[in-house]
């Protein structure tokens, strides 16, 4: 016989240990361990969905859609490089491993850039030979662990990226656990197959932004200068790290805010380190204005943009372009219920049982067992990707989000899209209005400041 | 984040050209800290500091260091890491008319040092980091402590990265954190001792052929007195 | 053809790396006065011999994969990073990190080479006549580090699978690293290094062999490791 339902009285959760955070101590309890996993922060945070446009009515007149042209042309990288990135949208696609994303999903994501005319970055792992031949503008990092970086790759590369940090986790190195160090992917890294992959926190080489100026004249001075040099940074102490970055000789300046995604990390790390994109994409951009270099240091922004909105947003504050991670990979399938192979769909529910989730909820990435075939380094798994069909998915997706953009700089009255500004916004959270500097919807206050 | 220098001249005969043999050494120090430089010069009676911001070698030039002479000296090049591009916030400090302190590094809790000195009724005068070590350091010498047992004490103390270059009227010593990840090299003669960021900031000095070089290890003081 | 002359007083680092990369193999080139220059001769894919006359900075022969780089001096701070192919001989001392990374190529030190030596080593082959500072091999992936002389504390912090040989004294091993037998192959390759390097003083068969213990290749909730 069924037990009778308890009251609601007797089901009175607690906030400070409710039963998530039951579950967590438990486990914790169990496996003396803290938890590693993948995606990012789940915790509710101030974005840029706490602020809307001020589009034209009267006193500004807006651009027709379509027939009025939106220019949405970005060039990165101009500052001291010969060569530098010329983009036909200023969203691009931002460095994920080869490790942590199968074969199948590099090319697709790399496809994808090339058919809308921007460009993708390598990650914690090196280049693949299939990667470069997908991506035509492909952004080299440089990173602590310096998995199968070389100067051969180096110089095939289009633009190189320091990594110092990951907003995902600022001030932490990678992982890849040992179910994702392939044989290929041991190789590519120098390691021992199937071993639990801790990348070091620091770089081996230099520490600091003295050196770093040093280390950025070594990498122009290995590819001739040609080759814009970006620094990635976490987003915590933003101003300081943006200009010493600048200091050190950066062209752009990448601000990682606390959404932004990885393919495995500890828990902790995800839900309490750095600061979200909203406050850092102001902080960095007022840092570029105080040193005088907003026209010449370009700010690229991530962290948690998915839509249209996001990247009007993000430029209006200040960024000259953004990065998306997490998205694509939603675009190319991650999290969907089915995989499709031949026209067919098959349903992958069981295999995100099989994780302890459901499509819609996984963050499983840390697993290797990624039913659609994107995180993972399984020969079954990642043949359920077809980098083809995968690439027109992100491509199409790539594409709403650059009309999405041009929509709402039209709207303001703007030809082109880096002629959005902080003025076109306000905020809807006294929040947002605090962190991107500008008034709270109905009113002229801006906290902090008069 | 910075270039330091510093040299603690043995033979009296050398004494008249400290500063024509540490302007050069602070001068290749520049690209580590273009913000800012100063030097502190110890003549055996008092000690001088001038710092300013700019390039090193104009403040040099402008207040005529390589024609000051002293039986040592320190110096140091500014890269603006947390606080104010400003003469207040260059370095190096002065806790006591006596006491010099560079510094190259980031030290991760220097406002709970802070706050502890402000209940010593030790204050600092600007937000800067190596002010509040400066400060730790005087504090605990003007408590009777001796130069190398305070800089232990700021192992203790102080956390994160730093190599730390401290001059009194007699002393001139040495320290590095535990990760020893900012650069030092110190160079040893009959006739000097000469610490710097980089080895080519030594390598103008008389007789360096013959010097025992070496690179201060982590937590321990190296230490010369007159 | 006589040695192409490059004067550190005349040019900039730009002008030397692009002289020393238009040149052919087999050229040979001599950098004059560097007088701490960092970034001398690095990115050099071409098969040539560089001789940089004189104590030289940061990142000397850097990313380089073909070249013969000897200086006749101090270097700074990774000498040698990431090396791919050809050779690096430092006559003096080398700074912190000397070969971080390397993947490939032979760093030579006369003299000693300062903290976290060989650090994230991918391959390369780092033989050192002197001392070691402390954390050196730090993650040392693959390869071979040599010291001829004494090693600072925490050897091998986290070592995978490079292998160190030490033939004076060990302050203190790092993490996970461990002491083992030498085998009769391990002679044979320090005899075969110690030649090369030309260190007549290392003894083969008595260096004291260090690898990894491999109790970190595993995130074990158990065991009791610091995280």
């Amino acid at each position: 016989m069924a037990a009778a339902p308890l009251p609601m009285d007797a089901r009175r959760p607690s906030h400070t240990f409710g039963p998530q955070t039951i579950a967590a101590i438990q486990r914790m309890a169990e496996e003396g361990h803290y938890e590693i996993r993948g995606w990012g922060a789940k915790r509710v945070l101030p974005t840029f969905d706490d602020l809307v446009f001020l589009t034209a009515s009267v006193s500004r007149y807006p651009l027709e859609g379509y027939r009025e042209r939106c220019e949405t042309r970005t060039v990165l990288g101009a500052r001291r490089a010969s060569r530098p990135l010329e983009l036909d949208i200023p969203i691009t696609i931002a460095g994920m491993s080869f490790g942590a994303l199968s074969a199948p999903a590099k090319i697709a994501l790399g496809r994808a850039a090339t058919a809308v005319g921007t460009s993708t970055t390598t990650g914690d792992g090196g280049m693949s030979e299939e990667e470069r031949a997908a991506s035509h503008l492909l952004v080299y990092q440089c990173l602590p662990s310096r998995y199968g970086f070389n100067p051969a790759d180096l110089k095939r590369a289009d633009a190189i990226e320091i990594v110092i940090g990951q907003g995902a986790k600022p001030g932490g190195g990678g992982m890849l656990l040992g179910q994702k160090v392939s044989d290929r992917v041991a190789a590519m890294r120098t390691l021992p197959a199937g071993i639990d992959q801790r990348s070091a926190s620091r770089h081996p080489d230099w520490v600091g932004p003295d050196d770093l100026r040093i280390k950025i004249e070594e990498l122009r001075e290995a590819t001739g200068w040609e080759k814009p040099v970006y620094v990635k940074l976490g987003a915590t102490r933003v101003g300081n790290d943006v200009k010493l970055a600048v200091a050190a000789g950066a062209d752009v300046v990448v601000v990682d805010g606390m959404q932004g995604g990885t393919g495995a990390s500890q828990d902790v790390f995800l839900e309490h380190a750095g600061i979200p994109t909203l406050a850092a994409v102001r902080l960095a951009a007022e840092a570029l204005r105080e040193l005088g270099v907003e026209d010449e240091v370009q700010l690229v922004v991530s962290g948690g943009i998915r839509t249209g909105a996001d990247v009007a947003k993000a430029l209006a504050l200040g960024a000259t372009a953004v990065s998306l991670g997490v998205a694509p990979l939603i675009a190319l399938g991650c999290n969907g219920r089915t995989w499709v192979r031949d026209g067919v769909a098959h349903d992958a529910t069981a295999d995100y049982r099989a994780l302890g989730t459901e499509p819609g909820y996984c963050h499983h990435m840390h697993t290797g067992r990624c039913p659609v075939g994107i995180a993972t380094q399984d020969r079954d798994l990642e043949a359920r990707l077809d980098p083809e069909a995968g690439a027109r998915r992100v491509a199409n997706y790539l594409r709403s989000v650059t009309m999405e953009l041009t929509t709402m700089a039209r709207a303001c009255g703007k030809s082109d899209v880096h002629n959005l500004e902080p003025e076109d916004l306000v905020a809807l959270t006294v929040e947002a209005a605090a962190m991107a500097q500008v008034p709270l919807a109905g009113t002229t206050w801006i906290p902090g400041r008069s | 984040m910075c270039g330091i220098v510093g040299l603690h001249l043995k033979n009296a005969e050398l004494y008249p050209r400290l500063g024509e043999l540490l302007v050069p050494m602070l001068d290749c120090m520049a690209s580590r800290g273009p913000d800012s430089a100063g030097v502190a010069l110890h003549d055996g009676h008092a000690m001088h500091v001038v710092k300013d911001v700019g390039p090193p070698v104009e403040i040099c030039v402008r207040n005529g260091i390589a024609e000051r002479g002293g039986f040592q000296g320190i110096g140091h090049t500014r890269m603006a890491t947390e606080s104010a591009v400003t003469t207040q916030h260059s370095h190096p400090f002065a806790p006591t008319p006596d006491m010099a302190v560079v510094h190259n590094g980031s030290f991760s809790n220097h406002a709970t040092v802070r706050r502890r000195l402000a209940r010593h009724g030790i204050g600092c005068t600007t937000d800067n980091d190596t002010e509040v070590a400066s400060r730790f350091i005087g504090h605990q010498v003007a408590g009777g402590a001796d130069l190398a047992d305070a800089l232990r004490m700021v192992l203790k103390e102080l956390d994160g990265f730093f190599t730390l270059l401290v001059t009194t009227g007699t002393q001139f010593a040495v320290l590095r954190d535990s990760f020893a990840c900012k650069p030092a090299v110190i160079a040893e003669t009959d006739d000097y001792v000469a610490v710097a960021s980089e080895y080519h900031a030594l390598a103008g000095l008389p007789g360096i052929g013959d010097a025992r070089v070496f690179e201060p290890v982590p937590e321990e003081v190296y230490a010369w007195t007159r | 053809m006589d040695p192409v002359i490059l004067d550190c007083t005349q040019l900039s680092t730009r002008e030397i790396n692009a002289a020393l990369g238009g040149l052919p193999d087999g050229a040979a080139a001599r950098v004059m006065a560097p007088w701490g220059r960092h970034n001398l001769a690095v990115g050099l894919d071409n098969r040539i011999t560089v001789r940089i006359e004189g104590n030289a900075g940061y990142f000397i022969g850097g990313l380089c994969a073909g070249p013969d780089v000897v200086v006749d001096g101090f270097v700074g701070w990774s000498v040698a990073e990431n090396l791919m192919r050809g050779t690096v001989r430092v006559r003096g001392n080398a700074s912190e990190c000397a070969g971080a990374s390397a993947h490939g190529g032979t760093l030579i030190v006369e003299g000693d080479a300062s903290s976290r030596a060989g650090i994230s080593l991918k391959g390369g082959t780092v033989l050192v006549a002197g001392d070691v500072g402390h954390m050196s091999g730090f993650m040392a992936q693959a390869g071979i580090l040599l010291v001829g002389g004494d090693a600072g504390q925490a050897l091998g912090d986290s070592l995978y699978e490079t292998v160190i040989y030490v033939g004076g004294s060990i302050a203190s091993l790092g993490s996970d690293a461990r002491v083992e037998d030498l085998t009769d192959d391990d002679v044979l390759t320090v005899k075969r290094l110690a030649d090369r390097a030309g260190f007549e003083h290392i003894d083969p068969g008595n260096v004291t062999r260090v690898a990894s213990a491999r109790e970190l290749y595993h995130f074990d909730a158990l065991a009791g490791q610091r995280y």
